[in-house]
């Protein structure tokens, strides 16, 4: 099957995006990833991982409203495609699948 | 409010500079953000650092600015567009374009011509190998507290030189250059050769076709160059180990034959001789207080010429006997591929020599191609009210001035490079002529890279400054102003280019006055009174049987029609180099050293040369005594002191004698040396060059009676003669060169500027058309027509003669300064000159004004 290879951290971004909904673009992006996995993202690498994820169709972007706190200039909004949705999905798919197909003598780290 | 902490501006300029446009809000903006809310967190220090950081950290390929803002297609498309709209221009007026790469290709080829002719001349006595580490010794003379320099040096000198310096690899004297007559087999011609040291040939790396390095080893040996070998022997291996005949009857057995020399060999010589057999010739020379030959010496690369030089000022002073505190020499270095260029020493230092003339040329094809450069400019913005509109648009559809400058630069670069095809096709069919008239071999060294390098700097350089100054006006202009028809053109552009245009008449000025004056002085010195008559004067070298037959051959020739007078001298008419200290007379104070010029005559000298008594008498053989007579010129009878000096006492060499004539100043050495003191001498020997006074208008019939006597008397030698008077302007050889190549290019410099003011002077009568038809409708007369178009540039022209005139006397009286003997700076020169640029600036702008003047006013009214 043929599908668009996404990275960690991209994968992470992607998601990260979906996560936030409305209000993701570059700050609030790097935060989030800070808060939920615990790993400090600096802003240059997530925007490289945000023009990528564009770039494959992954994402959506518009200029946002202006704020005080830029210093009067534009946030680069960012939504998740099509294309993202069903990427993001068919990547859960796989690994669930594979979770799925452990036998459970061979997974001793995880009890259920 | 609180004044806000503001990240560093730097980092801030720095991602502005390098972030392209679509990125850099967002990420100024998610900076600042996480910058302020650091700035709370960590403090103001930290959060800066970090910023910093993060700036650098978007130093990423995505986040580039992209320097190619439009596609390279359209790029391809505007270029393509340029060339299109420079050939259009160009097709379109076709006078203007004809002017302007006419004038462009004028200068450029003058410029080629003289680069090529500076080229050579710098190139003389560069050739060799070993060249930056060849020296020649040069010699200053203390005397009298007057100083001399020249190349004069003891015999002896190289040998013990070699000796003395670890630092001297060879070194090897040189005679004056001789002609002999050489006779082997069948076959006799007259050739020119020197002596030269044992170590010559090694020294200069002379390429050898027979014989080695040690070839002028011992008395007897000659070297040959190939073309005397072919001369004699048909082939330079034959001619190895042969022996040839001098006119003296010595045999000289050939141990070299070497190939000729190139063009840019400094000396030229035939053959070479052995260095002993000229020390035992020339017996004097042997001693330390005599100076005649030349030395060269090759350095150690390693060496310091410094050092040497120091060390070499006072080598003499053990060596030489006479040296006291008013007479010494000082030795000197000068490089020999400085030589040829810089020969001429002024009260015994360097004072320029060829490499004046150098310069002279060098400045003159600037002067050239920039009144070629400035007619393109003229005519250029004289015409931007055409280009104007095209200027406009352009500027509205996006072209930024950056491209509209690249345009119009372009667009001059390819109209040079026209330029250039047609200046080089011009020099290479004007080279021969130019060859012949500077005797050089000059050509266009088409297959050396550095040529093509060059060439493509000409037209850079041309392109470029012809190109700028309409690129940068006419991308300056505003295109609201122009497509809205309100364009008006400032004073300032008009100014600019009056200014222009007397600048190229200045430079033209000074040319035509530069050349009037050269040719001045060029006209005096060959009409100048020379104190004899060097006018049906034949000058025959005195050898082979004529020298123990002379008095036979006298006779015989007085016999012949047509011939006055028959006399002889040691040293030639034009040119006397011997000098001496050794003259005495009584009451002379023991520590005056006087140097003074000498020769020796035979009878009848002053009544062959025509040289006019003051007092006392010709040598005659009347008088047994005239042996140890004297005759003396004013010049030394002022220098000796004596009121009357027929009849004094004078010791000349040890030989003590009377006085017998005084005879008036006459100039026996070029007009660049005043007149010094002459003594002359009754020859005790027969040598030098016999003279021969012809009857005016009996050339002819004198030729032929002394030739028959020649044959007759001296069968052996072939028969040469030469006029006085053609040596004497060989004298001026150089300055009649560059007088001639002067006056060409100050020719070319006036014609080019003038077809520049000829389109200018077209345009302006475009331009005003419509007022002088409305002008001759209300009954204006042609020729008030014509002096009103006339005035504006005539005007420009009587600014730029009175701009050039104090500038050419300020240069050519520096010029003048050369010559002991000169003409004055006559302000009829300035006049004169003036006259004619006006004269020839009016002609040219008449043409225009007159055709303007003359059209007919409904043509020009009716169309509006």
């Amino acid at each position: 099957m043929k599908r668009i290879y996404l990275g960690e951290f991209e994968e992470i971004v992607l998601l990260t995006v979906a996560v936030l909904g409305d209000g993701a673009y570059g700050v609030s992006i790097s935060d989030a990833i800070e808060e939920q996995t615990g790993r400090s993202a600096s802003l240059s690498a997530v925007h490289a991982a945000l023009h990528r994820l564009q770039e494959k169709s992954m994402l959506h972007s518009r200029m946002g409203e202006a704020t005080a706190e830029r210093g009067g200039r534009r946030k680069r909004l960012f939504t998740v495609t099509a294309l993202g949705n069903r990427t993001l999905n068919e990547i859960r798919t796989v690994r669930n699948r594979m979770w799925d197909s452990i036998s459970p003598q061979n997974f001793p780290a995880v009890s259920i | 409010m609180l004044k806000r902490t503001q990240p560093p501006r730097w980092a801030a300029r720095l991602l502005e500079w390098f972030c392209s446009d679509d990125w850099l809000e967002e990420i100024q903006g998610d900076l600042e953000e996480r910058f302020l809310r650091n700035v709370d967190l960590f403090g103001e220090r930290s959060a800066k650092r970090q910023y910093v950081a993060q700036v650098f950290g978007f130093v990423r390929r995505f986040a580039w600015r992209d320097k190619k803002s439009s596609t390279p297609l359209q790029m391809k498309m505007m270029i393509s567009n340029y060339f299109k709209i420079a050939w259009r221009n160009l097709v379109r007026s076709k006078s203007f374009s004809a002017i302007n790469i006419s004038g462009l290709a004028l200068g450029m080829a003058s410029a080629i011509l003289i680069f090529l002719w500076i080229e050579d001349e710098k190139s003389i006595g560069t050739h060799y190998k070993n060249t930056s580490d060849l020296y020649r010794i040069m010699e200053r003379e203390f005397t009298d507290g007057k100083i001399v320099a020249d190349e004069d040096t003891p015999g002896l000198l190289a040998d013990e030189l070699k000796r003395q310096f670890p630092e001297i690899i060879y070194a090897a004297g040189l005679s004056s250059s001789e002609s002999h007559v050489l006779t082997a087999g069948n076959k006799t011609t007259r050739q020119r050769g020197n002596f030269a040291g044992e170590d010559w040939l090694k020294m200069y790396e002379i390429p050898l076709l027979a014989g080695t390095y040690s070839a002028l080893k011992s008395p007897g040996s000659i070297a040959v160059s190939r073309k005397l070998a072919e001369t004699y022997f048909s082939d330079p291996e034959k001619a190895f180990g042969q022996a040839i005949r001098f006119g003296n009857g010595k045999d000289y057995q050939i141990t070299a034959v070497y190939e000729d020399l190139p063009a840019q060999a400094p000396d030229k010589y035939e053959f070479l001789l052995n260095w002993d057999d000229y020390l035992s010739r020339e017996k004097w020379l042997k001693e330390w207080t005599n100076f005649g030959p030349g030395t060269r010496i090759l350095l150690r690369s390693d060496a310091d010429p410094k050092q040497v030089n120091a060390r070499l000022k006072w080598f003499l002073k053990g060596l030489n006997k006479d040296f006291s505190s008013g007479y010494f020499v000082n030795l000197f270095l000068m490089a020999e591929k400085d030589a040829y260029l810089h020969s001429n020493f002024k009260d015994g230092y360097l004072d320029g020599g060829r490499i004046d003339y150098v310069r002279l040329l060098a400045i003159i094809a600037v002067f050239l191609l920039l009144i070629a450069t400035i007619n393109f400019m003229n005519l250029a913005t004289a015409r931007s009210v055409k280009r104007a509109r095209e200027v406009g648009v352009r500027k509205v559809v996006g072209a930024d001035r950056g491209l509209l400058i690249g345009q119009f630069i372009g667009e001059a670069v390819l109209l040079t490079a026209m330029a250039t095809v047609v200046a080089i096709a011009l020099v290479y069919f004007i080279l021969p002529f130019f060859n012949q008239l500077t005797d050089k071999q000059l050509f266009l060294p088409f297959g050396k890279p550095v040529f093509w390098f060059y060439m493509a700097g000409l037209l850079i350089f041309t392109g470029l400054l012809a190109g700028s100054y309409p690129a940068f006006f006419l991308s300056s202009l505003n295109p609201v102003k122009i497509l809205k028809g309100t364009l008006r053109f400032g004073s300032g552009a008009k100014l600019f280019r009056r200014g222009l245009v007397v600048f190229q008449f200045v430079l033209s000025m000074l040319l035509i006055v530069g050349t009037a004056v050269v040719y001045r002085q060029l006209q005096y010195l060959q009409t100048k009174n020379l104190g004899y008559n060097r006018e049906n004067l034949i000058s025959i070298p005195l050898e082979g049987e004529l020298s123990s037959k002379y008095d036979i051959f006298k006779e015989d020739l007085l016999r012949q029609s047509g011939i006055q007078s028959v006399t002889f001298m040691h040293t030639s008419p034009l040119n006397n180099g011997n000098t001496t200290e050794g003259v005495s007379w009584p009451g002379k104070s023991p520590a005056a050293v006087i140097s003074f010029h000498n020769t020796a005559t035979g009878y009848d000298f002053a009544k062959t040369m025509k040289v006019k008594f003051k007092d006392g008498r010709d040598f005659n053989k009347a008088f047994a005594t005239d042996s140890s007579s004297y005759i003396i010129n004013e010049t030394a009878a002022k220098k000796i002191g004596y009121k009357n000096p027929v009849g004094q006492p004078l010791t000349f060499w040890d030989k003590p004698g009377k006085i017998v004539g005084l005879v008036e100043d006459f100039h026996f050495n070029s007009l660049h040396d005043p007149i010094r003191p002459l003594i002359i001498r009754l020859a005790e020997w027969k040598a030098g060059s016999i003279l021969v006074r012809t009857e005016p208008g009996q050339t002819k019939e004198a030729l032929s009676g002394l030739e028959a006597v020649y044959k007759k008397i001296n069968p052996r030698f072939p028969f040469t003669y030469s006029f006085v008077d053609e040596g004497y302007q060989k004298l001026y050889k150089s300055e009649s060169i560059v007088g001639v190549l002067a006056t060409i290019f100050a020719g070319l410099a006036i014609f080019i500027a003038c077809l520049g003011l000829f389109g200018l002077a077209a345009f302006t009568a475009e331009q005003r058309i419509k007022k002088i038809g409305v002008r001759k409708v209300l009954g204006a007369s042609v020729s008030g027509i014509v002096a009103m178009l006339s005035q504006d540039f005539l005007r420009l022209v009587v600014v730029a003669i009175l701009i050039a005139s104090p500038l050419a006397w300020y240069v050519m009286s520096r010029w003048l300064e050369n010559f002991a003997y000169k003409v004055d700076m006559s302000w009829l020169v300035f006049v004169l000159s003036g006259l004619l640029v006006a004269f020839i600036g009016l002609l040219t702008i008449s043409y225009q004004s007159i055709k303007a003047a003359l059209m007919n006013p409904v043509k020009s009214l009716k169309s509006e």
